[in-house]
């Protein structure tokens, strides 16, 4: 398999794992030195460039490094962690997935994915559910191991989140 | 018992009649939590009337900077003019009715409506109206067709509130006492605070007097919703930590505060773990001797301002690994959107003089542990919305929740501060205090 078709299936990998709650084994697909970020996003009139609107600079819904990440994967496994536990029922859609070519880096080689996100959450026995709609911007890092992902960007497509809080992952 | 003015259906007034009685003796019914009469009653008795936070000075420091904001269901956009003041003016054309504000937030120094185009100045002021003489002859004065501005405004350091009762109490009035513990952030330092950013802003399906409860007085809860956070090593490891602290309210105004030290045997550092250049600068940038020594072994402090603004002060570090404390500061809007729905605005500030390091690591600090994600709020989210659930059921709705704790304590009579205060925080006093405040209101 090439490198393209492994990194792929590493996406659809770490969507499975976040659908079914393996969070530690979804940290392993984690680079060490990782910069995860949702910034917000506000209303904004039209740029004179056009293109994505409205995310901000300096504040953010999540701005985690891997110790952070740590941090909220080991809370969820204290067993009182009430946001998710009962846990959510999730589901990660991925779709029009743009790998960018591999760039060797001092790091190792590195491509640049972007992806869209559905991200379906129901909780309780209440029919009701809340999508969440974004675009992943990654860096994923080869190493002998696999694809590790070494930044990623969530640009949500809400300004006002449409949900209670954000105690999963994108 | 014919208390309540006309207006309220006789069903309504007979629950507020059981609310009132039962606060004295700590009983609070569950439907005032989700119920679509009350609601309405809230935006006209207490929303219309009350001075509502609004926004920070430092998100709009520029002439032209605006931002916009919501009070009761009204758009404002609150807005700096050329001649340096604050205004919030309603987003709504005086012409034809359509918003003249596109954006959550900017600089401009006209808003001009997409509809038909009638431009207004930042301050309000209509200054075009395209065909002007064609379309409205001669006798059309512009004057007379301004954006409308916010019946009342003001500014407490840096706060703004606003006031849609034109005959409404000056803010100063408002607040009273609970100044004293305001200042004890707002006056920390000489610069004054600033924001991190925009606020986030989401929805939660629960009443605004539920998350306001918990940030006003409910230390109780710390021990068993935030359990995941000792099990970590996050918070204190005595489960009982935030009991050790004296709960403060201001009768007849529904404010309180809560003022909590290091618990017994904890080694924490002073002034919150500020880094000492701030508690240094502190001290003459504190009003009073008695808000410095108050400072100075303060760990956690929350102020709940009548009707929805909280914020929340407390030591922290940006993650379980890291070596000594960040602390961090957040302002909450509770803003109510319908019968058991509301809106949460939160921001993160900080002191505008604070070293950069602190500025980038205090984030962090917040961003962990509060707002939308952070890991002590998910938790008080989750249960806010099955309370709030709960009470529109038909029969949880008739249960009187129990606001007993610390109703046989004494007052504090050493605590230096104003208003009354208990030397326990393990009491409902706040969230009494609060209550009474509230059906006032709702009655009057």
């Amino acid at each position: 398999m090439d490198r393209t078709q492994a990194l792929l299936n590493t996406l659809y990998q770490e969507a499975e794992l976040l659908d079914e709650g393996q969070y530690r084994q979804w940290l392993g697909l984690l680079a060490e030195d990782i910069c995860y970020r949702v910034p917000v996003r506000v209303t904004k009139e039209r740029g004179p460039e056009g293109g994505v609107s409205g995310v901000m600079e300096g504040m953010y819904h999540l701005d985690e490094d891997y110790t952070s990440l740590e941090m909220r994967v080991a809370r969820l496994e204290t067993g009182f962690a009430w946001a998710e536990d009962p846990p959510s029922r999730l589901r990660h859609f991925v779709t029009n997935v743009r790998i960018g070519d591999p760039q060797p880096t001092p790091q190792g080689e590195e491509s640049a994915v972007r992806s869209n996100l559905l991200v379906f959450r129901s909780r309780w026995d209440r029919p009701d559910y809340t999508l969440l709609a974004a675009e992943r911007r990654d860096v994923w890092r080869y190493s002998p191991a696999g694809w590790r992902l070494a930044r990623r960007t969530v640009i949500l497509d809400s300004a006002t989140l449409p949900t209670h809080n954000l105690a999963f992952f994108f | 018992m014919a208390r309540i003015k006309t207006g309220v259906s006789p069903r309504l007034n007979q629950m507020l009649e059981e609310l009132l009685e039962g606060i004295e003796d700590g009983l609070v019914p569950a439907w005032i939590f989700n119920d679509p009469e009350l609601f309405e009653l809230e935006q006209q008795k207490i929303f219309s009337r009350s001075w509502v936070y609004m926004a920070h000075e430092s998100e709009i420091p520029q002439a032209g900077d605006y931002v916009l904001r919501y009070v009761a269901n009204n758009p404002y956009i609150v807005v700096r003019g050329e001649d340096g003041a604050v205004r919030a003016l309603l987003d709504m054309c005086r012409h034809r009715g359509m918003r003249v504000c596109r954006a959550e937030l900017g600089n401009a120094s006209h808003f001009r409506c997409p509809f038909h185009g009638w431009t207004y100045r930042n301050d309000g002021r209509l200054v075009g109206v395209p065909a002007e003489r064609e379309a409205f002859g001669p006798g059309f004065d512009k004057a007379e067709w301004g954006l409308r501005p916010i019946p009342r405004l003001e500014v407490f350091d840096g706060m703004i509130f606003g006031n849609l009762d034109p005959q409404a109490p000056p803010l100063e009035e408002w607040l009273g006492e609970i100044r004293w513990y305001l200042e004890l952030v707002t006056k920390r330092s000489p610069a004054g605070l600033e924001v991190l950013g925009p606020p986030q802003r989401w929805v939660v399906n629960t009443d605004w007097k539920l998350a306001l409860e918990t940030f006003l007085s409910d230390s109780y809860h710390t021990l068993m919703t935030h359990r995941s956070l000792i099990e970590l090593g996050i918070a204190p490891k005595d489960a009982k930590y935030a009991m050790y602290g004296e709960q403060i309210h201001i009768p007849g105004k529904g404010h309180g505060s809560m003022v909590v030290g290091a618990p017994p045997g904890a080694k924490l550092p002073p002034f919150w773990g500020y880094p000492e250049e701030m508690m240094e600068r502190s001290k003459a940038s504190y009003p009073s001797r008695e808000q410095f020594e108050t400072a100075k072994e303060t760990r956690i402090l929350l102020v709940t301002l009548f009707p929805n603004f909280s914020f929340h002060n407390p030591i922290r570090k940006p993650d379980h690994k890291y070596q000594g404390t960040v602390p961090m500061l957040t302002f909450r809007v509770w803003h109510p959107l319908g019968p058991g729905r509301i809106e949460i605005f939160s921001w993160a500030l900080v002191e505008k003089d604070a070293p950069d390091w602190f500025k980038e690591k205090t984030r962090h600090s917040y961003l962990r542990f509060f707002g939308s994600s952070g890991t002590f709020e998910q938790d008080d989210t989750e249960i806010w919305s099955h309370v709030a659930h709960n009470a529109s059921s038909s029969q949880g709705r008739t249960l009187r929740l129990n606001y007993r704790m610390g109703l046989s304590l004494e007052p504090d009579p050493n605590w230096p501060g104003p208003g009354v205060a208990y030397g326990l925080n393990f009491t409902d006093a706040n969230m009494r205090n609060f209550h009474r405040r509230y059906v006032e209101m709702l009655l009057s």
